[in-house]
């Protein structure tokens, strides 16, 4: 019998721990939010990726879910399964509309390109009143389907590992596809990819939405579970987290998205909870919090620029291998 | 009138600043082929520490100075992460140059808190054209005259500037003459953080810094630079002044709260104008 | 002066320069000829350091300087700023002795180089390459986009170098004729190894070298049938 793929076995025990947290836990936003995380940062991981685009302002993206929902629920009326699945296409919709002119920047240009996007939707959130104006939307009903309503966390949690297994299988398909093999030659080179046959500016859009539709999703979801949304819902900073949680994980991997937030949402929960001792200094906290992210970035970009995914898997590779090595000798 | 005249120098003092923190992206871009996200960050370093070195530690004059020969060997920490590893992807450089602002975040947080500080700037005012001018003003636009000037000086004249245009302009050759190209790249984060930490310490008596502060400032630095197309000081200049100006007469006819979306909104469109001629760019 | 020995150059796996050895002694003239493809260019940046080699050895007991391919000017600085990079590593500048040797380039010496023509483009080259007063010039296809008159005038220069300053000169070029005029003797290099070596007017009618350059049609008329029993093959 051969030995099980240790990813494999990882995938298996934090899918078994995941469904059993939310029984056992008592305050769910910290795993909700981690959830959510994950299902925005597997898009990222797939446009930044394999798509080899840079984005720093996926979060306007959940803004457009979270908005879709806010204003689909408490200004039209709208059930709430209908708002939720409206979120993502609403997001995309935006996203290949926005990506048509942005996409035609690169690299650095497109990474400013984006966080510029983001901000100009911020303050079109905080000017328009249909959007929220200043006050932002609050009063969005619970989620819930025909009769039955979410009456506390817990059914919104596994709804969210639910989505997560969705996205995550719906990336795995487009991933294997032959349209996911011409992305990835986007990745390398757009010039050679182009040559090649593929569809370059239709690949990149493609994708962009695709990453707008997971972030939407989550951003829909999440204006349930807090049932409140304003522009400063969505800060850079989240952003910014998104692109950390993303290298982290590993780029263009299926679960780098997930480990990703994982481990970098458990780091800061732990920091905050550590540093949020009244016998600390009050500023701690933030620098903590900076020193966090900025070490992360850097260190993982410049030591482990494939991840920690692909890390740990060849990592996994070199010591099974080594006992077969001195057999033979 | 006088309210014009008061908006154009507001704007001129505030977009010199912009364009001095531009032409930090300009210079490392050049020579790197890298976009330094902490432009931001080094200029709020430059205030910051300017106002704790004149705080009854140094003259004024030397103060300044010191704060942004401070920001210099920063900026030079920064390029050491950047491009200190060979082979590293400018795209991976831009966002460990991400990752560096927050760390200087959590320094800035850690020295000096998270409330906005103003160090003590020029006092007192001056009349021009019937508006009442504030002396600091007018020392941001000398100063950031005299650095333009400075840095032209130095790319057209000096060794050291000409070893750097040249690692910017054939990377090849100048490794062929015996030019450290790399050497050269770390020189330019640090020539970088000296123009970040300068349009700090100008602008932070008038518009007090906090760590915040970064990502608004380099976004209108950036903003100015793409003027420039990245590569050109002198349209980075015109770029940060039409933008600062831009910015004011906006704040003070209009909304004052849409100065940097219309900013950032300019900035977009002339990228994607442009965008063509950066591919050619990049090929070469 | 110039020593190489079994030096490898690869690129990924591909294998530019296959255990390639030659020398140059002081003062020498020597040519490196081949078809496109040959690692003719790479084993000139392997000389000049530009270009780290897998495995083998170059020493050398003078300064080199290389004129580049394709000139690579810094097309946007002027004539003078390209020469006095040329001098970058070492302390006495002179552009005097430079405007001496090549005076035509006093003349355009505050125009930027981009704008100039391809032969003047290379004069800058060669002179750029002179300011850092090297032992050895490595000049890597000297006639390519060039005129056949102001190639002839460029290789008088070199000659003129060559018996006044006892430069050496290591002339990598596709144009075999321009090469064995120019070098009294000659390297041919094939798939990135020496086929043949010897004195210029030897290997110009040897059958190892036409069959090297089939195909390439630039010099082969100008080649004589082979009868060479002299000529010195170098087997690898």
């Amino acid at each position: 019998m051969g030995r099980p793929n240790p990813r494999n076995v990882v995938v298996v025990a934090s899918a078994v721990a995941g469904c059993v947290a939310p029984f056992v836990m008592g305050d769910l936003t910290f795993l909700m939010r981690m959830l959510l995380a994950a299902i925005v940062v597997t898009g990222l991981s797939l446009l930044m990726g394999y798509a080899g685009q840079a984005s720093l302002g996926q979060g306007a993206f959940v803004a457009a879910g979270a908005v879709t929902v806010a204003v689909g629920t408490t200004r039209w009326g709208l059930p709430p399964l209908l708002a939720l699945v409206a979120a993502p296409f609403v997001a995309g919709a935006f996203a290949a509309l926005v990506g048509v002119p942005l996409l035609r920047l690169r690299g650095h240009y497109l990474a400013f390109g984006t966080l510029a996007m983001l901000l100009m939707v911020q303050t079109a959130m905080s000017t328009f009143d249909f959007l929220g104006g200043a006050f932002g939307i609050s009063g969005i009903p619970a989620f819930g389907v025909g009769g039955s309503v979410f009456a506390d966390q817990r059914p919104y949690v596994l709804l969210a590992l639910g989505l997560l297994a969705l996205v995550l299988f719906v990336t795995h398909r487009i991933v294997d596809s032959r349209f996911g093999r011409g992305v990835r030659a986007l990745a390398g080179s757009e010039t050679a990819a182009e040559s090649a046959g593929v569809p370059v500016m239709h690949a990149k859009l493609v994708i962009f939405a695709l990453s707008a539709m997971y972030a939407g999703l989550a951003g829909g979801l999440s204006a349930f579970f807090t049932p409140y949304v304003s522009p400063d819902s969505f800060p850079a900073l989240d952003s910014f987290t998104y692109v950390i949680m993303a290298v982290v994980g590993g780029l263009g991997t299926l679960w780098g998205g997930v480990v990703g937030a994982v481990l970098v949402s458990t780091l800061l929960q732990v920091l905050n909870s550590v540093t949020s001792n009244p016998d600390l200094p009050p500023t701690l906290g933030p620098i903590l919090q900076y020193a966090t992210y900025g070490g992360l970035l850097v260190l993982a970009l410049l030591f482990m620029p494939r991840g920690i995914v692909p890390a740990v898997e060849s990592g996994v590779a070199r010591v099974a291998a080594r006992p077969r090595a001195v057999a033979r000798t | 009138m006088t309210e014009l005249v008061a908006y154009l120098i507001s704007g001129i003092a505030l977009g010199s600043s912009f364009a001095l923190i531009g032409s930090g992206f300009v210079v490392v871009h050049r020579v790197t082929r890298v976009v330094n996200f902490a432009q931001g960050s080094l200029a709020i370093v430059g205030g910051m520490a300017s106002a704790t070195l004149l705080d009854g530690r140094l003259p004024h004059g030397l103060g300044e100075i010191a704060a942004v020969l401070l920001c210099g060997v920063v900026g030079l920490a920064v390029g050491l992460l950047a491009i200190g590893r060979r082979g590293t992807h400018p795209l991976i450089s831009l966002i460990v140059t991400l990752g560096a602002s927050m760390l200087i975040s959590a320094a800035v947080i850690w020295l000096w808190g998270q409330d906005p500080v103003s160090p003590p700037g020029l006092s007192g005012s001056v009349t021009i054209l019937g508006a009442d001018v504030q002396r600091q003003r007018l020392l941001v636009v000398a100063a950031t005259v005299l650095a333009f000037v400075a840095l032209a000086l130095f790319f057209s004249r000096s060794h050291l500037g000409k070893g750097l245009t040249a690692s910017a302009s054939n990377p090849f050759a100048a490794r062929m003459v015996g030019i450290d190209v790399r050497r050269m790249g770390l020189l330019a984060f640090g020539l970088a953080g000296i123009l970040g930490g300068l349009a700090g310490v100008l602008i932070a008596p008038s518009v007090a810094l906090s760590f915040s502060s970064d990502l608004p400032l380099a976004l209108s630095g950036f903003a100015a630079a793409v003027f420039g197309g990245l590569t050109s000081p002198l349209r980075t200049l015109f770029g940060g002044l039409s933008l600062g100006v831009a910015g004011q007469l906006t704040a003070g006819y209009l909304n004052g709260s849409y100065q940097t979306e219309m900013a950032l909104f300019l900035m977009v469109v002339i990228m994607i104008v442009r965008s063509s001629a950066f591919v050619q760019e990049e090929a070469k | 002066m110039l020593h190489v020995e079994d030096l490898v150059v690869r690129y990924g796996s591909a294998v530019a320069v296959d255990g390639v050895s030659f020398e140059v002694g002081e003062g020498e003239m020597v040519a490196l000829v081949g078809p496109n493809g040959a690692g003719k260019s790479t084993l000139i940046n392997a000389i000049s350091g530009l270009v780290p080699p897998h495995s083998g050895t170059v020493a050398c007991e003078g300064r080199i300087a290389q004129v580049p391919e394709g000139r690579q000017m810094f097309a946007d600085m002027s004539v003078e700023d390209n020469l006095l990079l040329g001098g970058w590593s070492i302390r006495n500048r002179d552009l005097g002795e430079v405007y001496d040797l090549l005076p035509d380039l006093a003349g355009m010496r505050k125009r930027k180089a981009g704008r100039l023509s391809g032969g003047q483009q290379q004069m800058v080259a060669v002179g750029r390459a002179l300011m850092g007063r090297p032992d050895l010039l490595a000049i890597d296809e000297l006639s390519l986009g060039l005129a056949p008159l102001v190639v002839a005038e460029l290789a008088e220069h070199l000659r003129f170098l060559n018996r006044e300053r006892g430069t050496a000169v290591l002339l990598v070029e596709q144009e075999v004729t321009l090469a064995f005029d120019v070098c009294p003797r000659a390297l041919v290099l094939e798939a990135g190894r020496v086929i043949a070596a010897g004195p210029s007017a030897e290997l110009a009618r040897s059958e190892t070298v036409r069959k090297a350059y089939f195909g390439d049609l630039v010099g082969a008329e100008t080649m004589v049938a082979a009868t060479a029993p002299e000529t010195s093959e170098v087997s690898r």
